[in-house]
Order: C-alpha cells, then structure tokens, then sequence
C-alpha cells in the first residue's frame, strides 16, 4: 500500500518510515505542504499523514484541496501536529480530515491505524 | 437741676401756708370784729345809759320848772314841796350824767355849760321862790317878771337839748360804726379767698407746664419709640424728674439707633461675607465692613484645620503682603499666646497691649512690630459649636475693646463663619472638580459623559486620540455616532471605528450618573484601547502555540523511537540510528529549554552582565578549538591583528555570542567550506565577522533574521534544525553590551555576520 508522510521535520518522516518498514508499504515522503499536494496528486496513495504547520502551504489547506478535488478525495487524511489544542482538531476535522493523531504519538498505534486503512481498503477492494 | 419733688413740696408749703394764712386772717378779722363790737356794744349801752340819764334830768328839769311855776302862782306848798323833790333828783341826776359822760371827753364842756346854765337858773329860781313865799305872789310876780329864772330855764332847755342831740348823734354813730366792722371782715374774708383762688390757678398753670406738657410729651416720644421711630430725639426742654427721664429716652434711643446702625451694618457686613467666595475676598470684606465700627485696619484671617491647629489663609489691609511668610515662620510663638480655650468657647479676646503680652518672646515682638500692629482682637469664629477658624483684627495703635464692639465682633464672628465654611467647602470643592477634571483628561483611558439623553457632554484627550473627534466637535452629538462600536459577536470584544475609519479594538465600561436623589443625570463611558493588550494575547498565544510546537516534535522523535526500541525487535543498524535520534532530539530539547530560559531572562530584565576587560582573540581561540575537533568539512579559520585593544565583556556571554554564530556558519553551510572569524578595530569598538560559504539567504529571508523562533523555510534549514532563538539571543546579548549585530548574505554563496563590543568601559545601553 501506498502512503505519504508530509512533514517539515525530517526525523519525524524517519521516525514514520522506521515504524512502518519491512511490512510492504511503499511510503512517500514530503517536506511543505505544495510538495504534499504534487506528490498526493501525482501518486494517489491510499494514506496521507499530514503534519499542520508546515511551510509554503500548512496541512489543513492540502487537507481541505485533496477532500475538494474529487480525484483526490477518497484519499484517507490523518492530521499529525504538535497543535494538541480541542480548537485545533475541529479546524482538522472541519477541513475534512479521517483521524487526528497529536504528538507526541504512540508509532504502535499508529501502525494500527495503517494496518486498519489497509485492511478495509482490502475489504472494499 | 430744681427737682420737682422740690418744686411740687415748695408749692403745696406755699399752698399751706396760703390756707394757713387765710385762716388766720379770718380768725383775726373774726376776733376784731367781734371786739369791737363789744366795746362798742357797751359804749352804745353807756351812752344809751347816758342818753336816758339825761332825759331824767330833763324831765327832773321839767318837774322843778313846773313845780317852780305852780308854787309861784299858787304859792302851794305842795309845789313847793314837789320842786324840791325834783331838784333833789336832779342833782342826783347831774351827777350820773356827769359820771357817764366822763368818758367822752368832747362831752365834757357840753354837760359843763348844761350844769352852768343849771345853776344860774336853779339860783334865779331859787330867788323867786324865796319872794314868793316871804312877799308873796306879787313881789314874786315882780321878781318873775324880770324873768331871770325863765330865761335861764329857757336856755338850761337848750342846752340840754344840744346834750341831747349830741348823744343821740354819738349813738348813731356808733351804730354804723357797728356795721362797718362786719364789713371790713368780710372784706376781708372775701380778698383772702381771692387770693387762694389766684394760688391755686396758679399751681394748675405751673403743674401743666412743669408736669402735664412734659408728661405728653414724654408720652409721645415713648409712643414714637415703641411705634420703632428712632429717628426723632427726644427733647421735653424740663430740668426737672420728666426731664431727666426724657433725658434717659434720648439716650435709649440714641442707642438703639446706635444698635440698629451697627445691625444694619452687621447685616451688610454678612450680605458681603456671603458673596465673598475666596478666604482672601472674605479677609478684604470683613475687615472692609468692620473697619467704621471698630476702626481696626488690618486683618489676618486663619482656618483651622482637621487637626486642630490654625492655618494662615488670607491677609487684608497689610502694606506689605510678604508678612505673611514672617506670620507663618512664627507659628509656633503665636501659639504660645492664643488662648485657645477661650477661643474655642466663642469668646472675643481683645489685646489692648500686645507688648505686653509679647514680653518675652522676641520672635512675636519682632513679628508685631514688622507688621505694625499694637494691639489685637481675636474673633473665633464658631459654626454650629465647631471651631472653624480665627479672625485677627489688628489695630496701630493701642486700642481697648468697648462691651459694644465685643458685642458685634462676636455677632459679625457668627456671620464670618458661616461664610468661611462656605468658603472653605466651595474650595474643597472646587479642588476636588479640579482633580476631578485633572483626573478626567489625564486619564489613559478614553472618558466620556453624556447627558441623560445620550448627548455627549464632555471627552477626554485620550478619547479624541481614538475617535479622531475633538471634545468641542463632539459635545452635543449623540453618543453613537461620536463613539460607533461594531461587534463581531454579541458577547466579543468590540472595535471602535473612528472618524476616518479606522478600527480600533476597545473594551468598553459604562455607569450611569446618579444625583443626590437618585436621578440619572447622564453616563460615563470608560473607552480602554486594548490593541496592545490583544496584540500581546495573539503575540503569547503564538509564542505558546510555537513553543509548544517545538517542543513537542524533539518529544516526538524522543517518544516514537524509545517505543519502537522497546516494542519491536529492530535490526541492530536500526536500533543505533534510532539511539542517536533520541539523543539529538534530547539535545535539542535541553538547548531549546535553556535558550527558553535565556530569552526569558533577558526579557524579564534578569539576566545580568558581568563585564570585565576581555582579550578577544583569546576568546576566539578558546570558541574555535570544539568546533575544529567536530567539524570535518570546515575549514576555521582566524584573522587576528597584532595589538588588539581590550574589550570589555562578559566573558561567558561573548563566548555564547561567538558559539552561536560560528555554530550557524557551519549548521548553514552542510557542503563544508571556510569559515573565517575576523577582529578589526573600528574607533571605539572591534568589530567581529563570521564569514562562511554556506548556502546564504535572499533579503525576503533576512527580514526577519533576528526575530524569535524565524526560521528561513528552507528544507537545508529544517534539516540543520534549531530552535528559532539563536539569533534573538545573540543580537540581544550583543546590544546589552553596547554593541551592534547585523548580517549580509547572499543566497547560494555565504553569510557574513558582524557585530560590535566597546574597547573602553563604556558599557552604554548595557540592557540591564
């Protein structure tokens, strides 16, 4: 399965990667918000974990653009910030958002959270 | 004076003496009348006596001629006989007559001639009797016929007769003599009452003149002085008791004009005091309106104040004002000599001699002649029993007060406090408007009034500040349209729009204004500008929100990688690399804590130099010899002149300034490179450049540069990591040195980073 991890800050994208390596996904990577949209548009993967305050573009925007494009639509979003205020994860749910994970976050339980995308993604398929 | 109890015992010792005297003119009239009636009632007798006496004799005289005849033609012895017997009786009868009539003396001669005659006939007679009776009838005839006897006889009748007539004639004599003696009593009784008559309308005119026009009169004046009239003197022209009492009426009278003057005055003198609004008018006017009554010509006029002691407030009458600072400096001696007490128990102190009461203390006494002042009055004035202060009426000259004008200061005191109390409360009020409007213009805060119908009344200089309107503009306009505030939300904060459009974001309080009962008279609206305060919630809440951002990911980096340790089984090379991210998210997170705190040191006014004389290039070396250890691709290298002067610093903190900006250089250029520290003495300062090669920032980068948590939104920047602060730290480290940092760049080919540190000790602005 195809996913995107877009953030800033490069030992997050590692620290994903680690999280998820060895168990068949093929993980995108993107350092802004513009970089996130090019490579979601480009590559459609299945998952994007978006970080909010990125430069060029922050992720709610890419959030509320791929949920507006109807191509890019059914893509799963999962906000990923360090923004652990309430207001901030209605601002990511308003902008569309699937799921919301606050740093710091639990890779574990992010990895369940992949491997459920993956399985209903199996079952639908 | 002649009294009239004298005059009046005078009058009525007179009157009694009248009475007395008429009385006894009365009783004497009386007496003599009544003795001369006897004596004349007994000489009437006598001669009455007399008067018969004589006509006995006459009868006696009769009888013997009868007699006589008859024997001489009878010759009748009988006759004879009876002639005897008569001359017998008439002898006797002689000698009554002669003894009765031996009183009146003119009678005498008469009886004389009478008993003369009587002889001459009785001897006649007797001759013819003789011839009778010894001749016969006819020698008696002869003898007779010579008529001797009868002639005698003849003229012894007439004579006898004359006696007769005489007595009868002195017996009517003495009856009207009678009469007249009732008369002249009478007369005299009569004139006696006149007189009485005369005294006593002479008494009623003196006792209308002296008593009864006076006693009108003083009716009169007394009626006119009750009627209020005391204008009119009085003036009755008696020196008598009534007088003397008209007298005292005049000079009640004159006193009590006297006092109705001095009350006219008095209430002139307290329509004046009520119109002076200032302690220094109310000094000039009482002293103004006293002067005529007492004559004092200056006057010093003191407040007493909550404490009790006596405040100098206003001088009047003094030549030279400038007493006022000499009257203050002598305060404490003046005290000495106040009696207080009496004072305060709202007697009038007169001080007819002040040298005396200045004896021994030379201060007052210098104080008293600079002032010119010899003598004083001391009015305490009193309201409702409380002391509110003291007024000082001073005279040149020595001068004892009189009851009277101790009388009226006290009474004018009464009407002077009154009017200090207005005085004083019109001043603290007038202070507390003036505070009161100080306050309300000077405020920070936008202030304005309206009228109960929402009018604006007045606004202060803040306010015109924030609306764009001036407060003379703006008074009379309604209220919203001086002061439109738009909400977003009912409930958020709102934005005052000024005149020429500009929002500005308020918050706004409002009361109404009551008056005394209770009414509204009109609002105040307190207009707080909170721009500052809004820019300061979104500037914290950034910070706070950064902050915690750039927390949270070294703790995420932290969290993710010990968790993926623990749970799952990951390659030893994996294993490592996840170690040495833990440890270089820990670092970052110890570096941001500690620039953290640096920063919030150096804003809170914390943080705190400790200069001292520094050898730069020292330092230099000292900072150079880790980085040279770590970092392979760089080339450090210096460029240091001989004969450096000394800077001064703090050690540690130019050691941070250093470490920071060449950490940058080599953090900013990851392709390697040289980079190059520089000193150069430039006036005053040495001037340090960091020169690397690295990858540069465009002039939109830099324009932030030494903001807190900028970062340049570069991916070789997020790479390099960082917290944000470096720059903020070291540019403010440099400044509280008295120095200057700043930066040249250029995307793709290096930075330059320079900054300034004083030579001498000149540590100005040192950011303390």
């Amino acid at each position: 399965m195809k996913l995107l991890i877009a953030d800033d800050e490069p030992a997050v994208r590692a620290l994903v990667h680690v999280t998820l390596e060895g168990d068949d996904y093929e993980i995108l990577e993107a350092a802004d918000g513009v970089e996130a949209l090019e490579v979601a548009r480009g590559e459609a993967p299945r998952l994007v974990l978006l970080d909010i305050m990125m430069p060029r573009l922050d992720g709610l925007e890419v959030c509320r653009q791929l949920k507006a494009d109807p191509d890019t639509s059914d893509i799963v979003v999962v906000m990923l910030t360090a923004q652990a205020q309430e207001r901030d994860r209605d601002q990511g749910l308003a902008a569309g958002a699937d799921d919301y994970f606050t740093k710091p976050f639990s890779p574990l339980a992010l990895l369940n959270m992949v491997e459920r995308v993956r399985h209903t993604q199996a079952g639908a398929d | 004076m002649r009294r009239l109890r004298v005059q009046v015992t005078v009058l009525l010792a007179l009157l009694g003496m009248l009475v007395v005297a008429w009385g006894a003119a009365i009783f004497l009239a009386a007496r003599d009348a009544a003795r001369s009636n006897n004596s004349l009632q007994s000489t009437v007798e006598r001669v009455d006596e007399l008067r018969r006496a004589a006509t006995r004799l006459s009868r006696d005289f009769v009888d013997m001629e009868t007699s006589r005849r008859a024997y001489l033609l009878t010759g009748d012895r009988a006759a004879e006989q009876a002639q005897l017997r008569a001359e017998v009786s008439a002898v006797q009868g002689f000698e009554q007559v002669r003894r009765l009539s031996g009183r009146w003396r003119a009678l005498v001669p008469v009886v004389e001639r009478v008993a003369d005659e009587y002889r001459a006939w009785v001897r006649t007679g007797h001759t013819e009797l003789a011839a009778r009776r010894e001749r016969g009838a006819r020698a008696a005839a002869l003898v007779a016929a010579r008529g001797n006897a009868d002639q005698h006889f003849r003229r012894l009748w007439d004579r006898q007769t004359a006696l007769e007539d005489q007595l009868a004639r002195a017996q009517r004599a003495y009856a009207r003599s009678q009469d007249r003696t009732y008369e002249t009593a009478q007369a005299l009784a009569v004139r006696t009452a006149l007189m009485m008559l005369g005294a006593l309308i002479l008494l009623a005119v003196w006792l209308r003149r002296a008593v009864g026009a006076p006693a009108d009169a003083l009716r009169s004046a007394s009626g006119r002085l009750a009627g209020g009239d005391l204008e009119t003197p009085v003036v009755l022209g008696v020196e008598n008791e009534l007088g003397a009492v008209a007298s005292d009426l005049e000079t009640m009278r004159r006193r009590l004009a006297g006092r109705m003057e001095a009350l006219e005055r008095l209430r002139h003198l307290s329509a004046q005091v009520v119109g002076a609004t200032s302690l220094q008018r109310l000094a000039e006017v009482v002293l103004e309106g006293l002067r005529p009554e007492i004559g004092a010509t200056r006057a010093v006029l003191g407040a007493a104040r909550p404490a009790g002691d006596l405040h100098l407030r206003a001088l009047a009458g003094f030549p030279d004002p400038a007493v006022a600072d000499d009257i203050i400096k002598a305060d404490a001696e003046i005290r000495l000599v106040l009696p207080l007490p009496t004072l305060r128990a709202g007697q009038v102190v007169g001080m007819a001699d002040l040298d005396r009461v200045t004896t021994g203390l030379p201060v007052l006494r210098d104080l008293m002649a600079r002032m010119g002042v010899a003598s004083l009055a001391l009015v305490p004035l009193l309201s409702r029993g409380r002391f509110l202060g003291l007024l000082a009426l001073c005279w040149t000259e020595h001068h004892q007060l009189n009851r009277e004008q101790e009388a009226l200061l006290g009474l004018a005191g009464n009407q002077i406090a009154g009017a200090l109390e207005a005085a004083l409360r019109l001043e603290e009020a007038e202070r507390a408007a003036g505070e009161a409007q100080a306050v309300f213009y000077a405020i920070a805060d936008g202030v304005l009034l309206s009228d109960p119908y929402g009018r604006v009344t007045a606004m202060n200089r803040a306010l015109e500040a924030l609306t764009g309107w001036t407060e003379a503009e703006a008074r009379g306009r309604p209220y919203a349209e001086v002061l439109p505030l738009a909400t977003d939300r009912a409930d958020g904060p709102a934005d005052l729009v000024s005149r020429y459009g500009r929002k500005v974001p308020v918050a706004v309080s409002s009361a109404p204004i009551f008056d005394a009962r209770g009414r509204v008279v009109g609002g105040v609206d307190v207009i707080r500008d909170v721009s500052r305060e809004r820019e300061i919630d979104e500037v914290k809440s950034a910070l706070i929100s950064t902050v915690s951002h750039e927390l949270r990911t070294p703790l995420t980096l932290i969290h993710g990688f010990a968790e993926l340790l623990v749970l799952r089984d990951l390659p030893a090379e994996r294993q490592r690399s996840s170690a040495v991210e833990i440890l270089d998210a820990s670092r970052r997170l110890a570096r941001l804590i500690d620039d953290l705190l640096s920063v919030s040191r150096m804003e809170s006014g914390r943080l705190v130099l400790d200069p001292r004389p520094l050898d730069l290039a020292a330092v230099v070396e000292r900072i150079l010899s880790p980085f040279r250890a770590m970092a392979a691709k760089h080339t450090l290298r210096t460029k240091l002149p001989a004969n450096l002067p000394v800077v001064w610093g703090d050690p540690d903190k130019v050691e941070q300034i250093l470490t920071n900006l060449v950490g940058n250089a080599i953090k900013y250029s990851p392709g390697g490179g040289e980079v190059l520290v520089t000193l150069d003495v430039d006036g005053d300062t040495v001037q340090v450049s960091v020169r690397d090669q690295g990858i540069g920032m465009s002039p939109r980068d830099m324009g932030q540069l030494f903001e807190k948590f900028y970062r340049v939104d570069r991916e070789e920047v997020r790479r390099a990591g960082g917290t944000g602060l470096g720059l903020y730290i070291t540019k403010r480290l440099v400044e509280m040195h008295g120095g200057r940092l700043w930066a040249e760049s250029w995307p793709g080919v290096g930075s330059v980073f320079r900054f300034t540190l004083p030579t001498s000790d000149e540590l100005a602005g040192s950011g303390r």
